[in-house]
C-alpha cells in the first residue's frame, strides 16, 4: 500500500503543478484587469524613452504619496520597445499607460487606444501636436523635438549655407581647413531615417505623396525633391566620413572636439554635448533641400492610455495623465528631470539649451516642416531604408540616384 | 503492485520533466502551426485570416528568405568545419603531456562561459576599431579593415567569433572521448610501427566516433539556430547580408508585423534543422565502431 501511496503522491504533485501553471497563466491577465487594479487603485506604465525612466518612477513615488494610487513603472530597453509592447499586450499582460510612437502605431494598436478628446486638460495641447487616429485624440505628446543641422558656430555660418551649392562650396571650403565637414552616424534613425524626412516634408501633402507612393502611382525616382535629396547624399558621401564608421557617441565625439564642423541631429543631442564641456556655441540649422529654411519638428512620443482596461483603470490612468500636465510638480518633472521641450500651452518651457531654444522658436513662430517619418510605414526606416542607405555608403561607386531608387524599390518592398 | 511501483517512480521524475516540455516546446509548437495558415498581424484584437497554404506559397518566391537560407547553409558549413576542427586541435593540445595542458584547458574553455550578446559587442569593437588601427599602423589596409562593413567578410565575422565562442565546448566533449579510449590499444599500435599519424587516423578517430556524432549535431543545430552573435555582432548588416535564418524570422514578424508569415518561415525552419541533424546523426552514427 505504501507504494500506492507514493504513486498517488507524484500524481498530486503533477496535477499540483498544473494547477500552479495555470493559475499563473490566468492571473497574469485578470490583476491587470478586475484584480487590484479594478478599484483604480494601481495604474501599470510602460514607456519607451529609458532616458527618463529614473525622473517618471521619481514622479510615480511622489504621485502615490499625494493620492494613494499605485503607479507601477515598467522597465523598457528602447529599441525593440513596440515588439516588447506588443508581446505584453498579446499576453494579457498590457500596462495602464504606454507609448505610441507615431499614428501608424495607432492604428495597428487601433483596438487598445482610448479616446482622450472629452478631457479637459487635453485643450492645453498645442496645435496639431495631439496624436489623432481619425477624429480621436489617442495620444498626448511627450513634448517637441527637432532636428536639423547643428553646427559650430566656431566653424560655419548660418548665412553661408542656403542651398546646395553653398553646401557643397561650405564644405569645400572646411575640407580645405582640415575639418570634417559633415558627419552622419551609423544608427538607423541618424543614417537615413532623419535626412530621409526632407523630401518628404517638402511635398504640398506629405500623406496624400505617401499615400501614392504606396499604391505605385508615384516613385521617388520622378520626384524631383528626391533627385536633389539623391544630390545632397551624394556630396554628405562625398565630402563627409563614411557614417558606417561612426556610431553616435564618435559622432558627437568628433562634433564637440571640434574635429567635425556639422552634424545632422537633433535637440536631444545637446545631453551630450554638455558632458563634453563644449566651449563654442551650438546651433541648429534647417537642412538646405531645395532651399528649405525650416527645421523639422515634431513630436517623439506619445503618451496613450489602454482603452481594454476597466473603467476604474482607464480613469486612473487619465488622472496621473492629467496630474502630470497640470500639477505644479507635474509641470516640473515633464521640463526638468524629463527634458522635453512642452507641447502643452500651459507648461513653460523656462531655460533652455540652445539647441533646444532653435527648436522652441521655430515652433513659436510656426516656421517648421512636419516630421513626415511619423506617417511611414511601420518598420520601413529600420526594415528596408536602412540596408539601402548602407549599400550607398559601402559601396564607392553607388552615386545619389543609386540611393533613391535603393530607396523606392525599399518602398516597394515594405509595402507590397 | 511492482508494475504500479515502477510506473509511481516513473511518473515523479519524467513527469515535471514531460510537463515543461509539453508545456514550453510542443503547445507553441502546434499552436505556432496553426498560426502559419492566417494572415494575421500578431495582435490579439485584430482579425486573423485564414489563407490556407498561402504562406508557405509565397516562400518559395520570397527572395530575402531564400538568400537568408543559403546564408545560414554557409555559416553552418563553415562554422561546423572550423568548430570541430579548432576544438578536436585544443583537444589533442591539451590532452597532450605538456606543462601548460591544464591552464590551456580553462582559457579554451572561458569563451564559452561569456553570453553571446555581450561577445557579439566586445568583438564589435575589436573588429570595427581594433582591426582598423592595425590596418593603419602595419600599412595592410586591405587586409585590416572594419569587416563588419563589408558584406563579403561580415559572414567570416559571424564565422569566426562562433568558433571562438564554441571551439572550448566542443573541446570538452572531443577530451571526454579522447579519454575514453585505452591507452593499450594505442601503445600496440605503436609497437606494431605506426607513427602518430598512422595512430591518429586508424585508431583515435574511428574510437572518437561517438564524440564527433554528439559535436557535430550539437555545433550544426547550434549554427543554424545562432542569433544573438548575430544580433550583437552585426545585426544582420551591412545591406541584410548576415541577416541568418532566426534574425529573418524575427524581423518577419516584429519587423514587418506579418506573423503568419513568419510563423511558416519557422516551421519550415524547424523541419529543415530537424532533417538535417537526424540525417548527420544518422549517418555519423553508422560509423561509430564497438571495441
Amino acid at each position: 500500500m505504501k507504494v500506492g501511496k507514493k504513486a498517488l503522491f507524484s500524481l498530486v504533485f503533477i496535477s499540483l503543478i498544473m494547477v500552479l501553471a495555470a493559475c499563473g497563466g490566468d492571473s497574469g491577465g485578470e490583476s491587470s484587469g478586475d484584480g487590484e487594479g479594478g478599484n483604480g487603485e494601481k495604474i501599470t506604465i510602460f514607456q519607451s524613452k529609458v532616458e527618463i525612466s529614473d525622473a517618471l518612477e521619481e514622479l510615480a513615488a511622489t504621485y502615490t504619496e499625494e493620492t494613494g494610487v499605485e503607479v507601477e513603472i515598467v522597465g523598457t530597453t528602447g529599441d525593440d520597445y513596440f515588439s516588447q509592447l506588443q508581446i505584453k499586450l498579446n499576453s494579457e499582460q498590457g500596462p495602464s499607460i504606454f507609448t505610441l510612437g507615431n499614428e501608424r502605431e495607432a492604428q495597428r494598436l487601433e483596438s487598445y487606444v482610448h479616446d482622450m478628446s472629452d478631457l479637459e486638460y487635453t485643450q492645453n495641447i498645442a496645435p496639431n501636436m495631439g496624436l489623432m487616429n481619425g477624429e480621436e485624440l489617442v495620444g498626448i505628446p511627450y513634448g517637441i523635438e527637432g532636428f536639423g543641422l547643428v553646427y559650430n558656430k566656431d566653424l560655419v555660418n548660418e548665412e553661408d549655407i542656403t542651398d546646395y551649392e553653398s553646401f557643397v562650396s561650405e564644405m569645400e571650403r572646411l575640407k580645405g581647413e582640415d575639418v570634417n565637414p559633415i558627419s552622419l552616424s551609423q544608427e538607423a534613425f541618424f543614417l537615413i531615417g532623419h535626412p530621409s524626412n526632407y523630401p518628404f516634408a517638402l511635398q504640398d501633402d506629405y500623406r496624400t505623396y505617401i499615400d501614392n507612393l504606396s499604391a505605385g502611382d508615384t516613385s521617388m525616382t520622378e520626384t524631383e525633391e528626391f533627385q536633389k535629396f539623391g544630390e545632397f547624399m551624394g556630396a554628405i558621401k562625398e565630402h563627409g566620413v563614411n557614417p558606417m564608421d561612426v556610431n553616435y557617441d564618435e559622432q558627437m565625439g568628433a562634433f564637440a572636439n571640434g574635429e567635425t564642423a556639422m552634424v545632422h541631429q537633433g535637440n536631444w543631442s545637446y545631453g551630450i554635448l554638455q558632458d563634453y564641456e563644449v566651449d563654442f556655441e551650438v546651433g541648429m540649422m534647417p537642412f538646405p533641400l531645395m532651399g528649405n529654411d525650416k527645421l523639422a519638428v515634431g513630436v517623439g512620443g506619445n503618451w496613450a492610455v489602454n482603452g481594454t482596461k476597466s473603467e476604474e483603470e482607464i480613469a486612473a490612468a487619465n488622472d496621473f495623465l492629467e496630474w502630470m500636465h497640470t500639477s505644479e510638480t507635474g509641470k516640473q518633472y515633464v521640463v526638468e528631470e524629463f527634458g522635453f521641450l512642452p507641447a502643452m500651452t500651459n507648461i513653460d518651457a523656462g531655460e533652455v539649451d540652445p539647441l533646444s531654444q532653435d527648436v522652441l522658436e521655430a515652433s513659436n513662430s510656426g516656421e517648421t516642416i512636419p516630421w513626415a517619418i511619423n506617417y511611414f510605414p511601420a518598420g520601413v526606416i529600420q526594415n528596408d531604408f536602412t540596408p539601402a542607405a548602407q549599400e550607398f555608403f559601402l559601396n564607392e561607386d553607388a552615386t545619389g540616384e543609386d540611393l533613391i531608387e535603393g530607396l523606392d524599390s525599399a518602398w516597394d518592398n515594405a509595402t507590397k | 503492485m511492482t508494475k504500479r511501483k515502477k510506473w509511481g517512480w516513473f511518473l515523479l521524475f519524467t513527469g515535471p520533466l514531460l510537463l515543461i516540455f509539453l508545456t514550453v516546446v510542443i503547445v507553441p509548437f502546434i499552436i505556432g502551426t496553426f498560426y502559419s495558415f492566417f494572415q494575421w498581424d500578431g495582435i490579439s484584437a485584430n482579425p486573423m485570416v485564414f489563407n490556407g497554404l498561402e504562406n508557405y506559397k509565397n516562400l518559395l518566391e520570397d527572395e530575402r528568405f531564400l538568400e537568408s537560407a543559403w546564408l545560414t547553409v554557409k555559416f553552418t558549413v563553415f562554422s561546423v568545419i572550423t568548430i570541430n576542427v579548432v576544438g578536436l586541435s585544443f583537444a589533442l593540445f591539451v590532452t597532450s603531456k605538456l606543462k601548460i595542458a591544464n591552464t590551456a584547458r580553462t582559457m579554451f574553455f572561458m569563451p564559452y562561459l561569456i553570453g553571446g550578446l555581450i561577445l557579439g559587442y566586445i568583438w564589435q569593437f575589436v573588429f570595427s576599431d581594433v582591426l582598423k588601427m592595425v590596418g593603419e599602423w602595419t600599412g595592410w589596409g586591405s587586409i585590416f579593415f572594419n569587416w563588419l562593413n563589408d558584406p563579403e567578410f561580415a559572414l567570416y565575422t559571424l564565422v569566426f567569433v562562433f568558433t571562438w565562442q564554441m571551439a572550448g565546448y566542443v573541446m570538452i566533449i572531443y577530451i571526454t572521448g579522447l579519454q575514453g579510449i585505452p591507452k593499450d590499444i594505442i601503445e600496440a599500435a605503436h609497437i606494431d610501427g605506426a607513427n602518430k599519424w598512422q595512430q591518429l587516423k586508424s585508431i583515435t578517430f574511428p574510437l572518437l566516433m561517438p564524440a564527433f556524432t554528439i559535436s557535430l549535431f550539437l555545433t550544426l543545430s547550434m549554427a543554424f539556430k545562432i542569433y544573438d552573435v548575430n544580433l550583437s555582432l552585426t545585426n544582420g548588416g551591412p545591406a541584410n547580408a548576415t541577416e541568418l535564418f532566426a534574425m529573418n524570422i524575427f524581423n518577419e514578424i516584429f519587423g514587418y508585423g506579418n506573423y503568419g508569415y513568419g510563423q511558416a518561415k519557422a516551421i519550415i525552419f524547424f523541419l529543415i534543422v530537424a532533417g538535417v541533424a537526424l540525417t548527420q546523426v544518422y549517418v555519423t552514427k553508422k560509423r561509430e565502431v564497438e571495441m
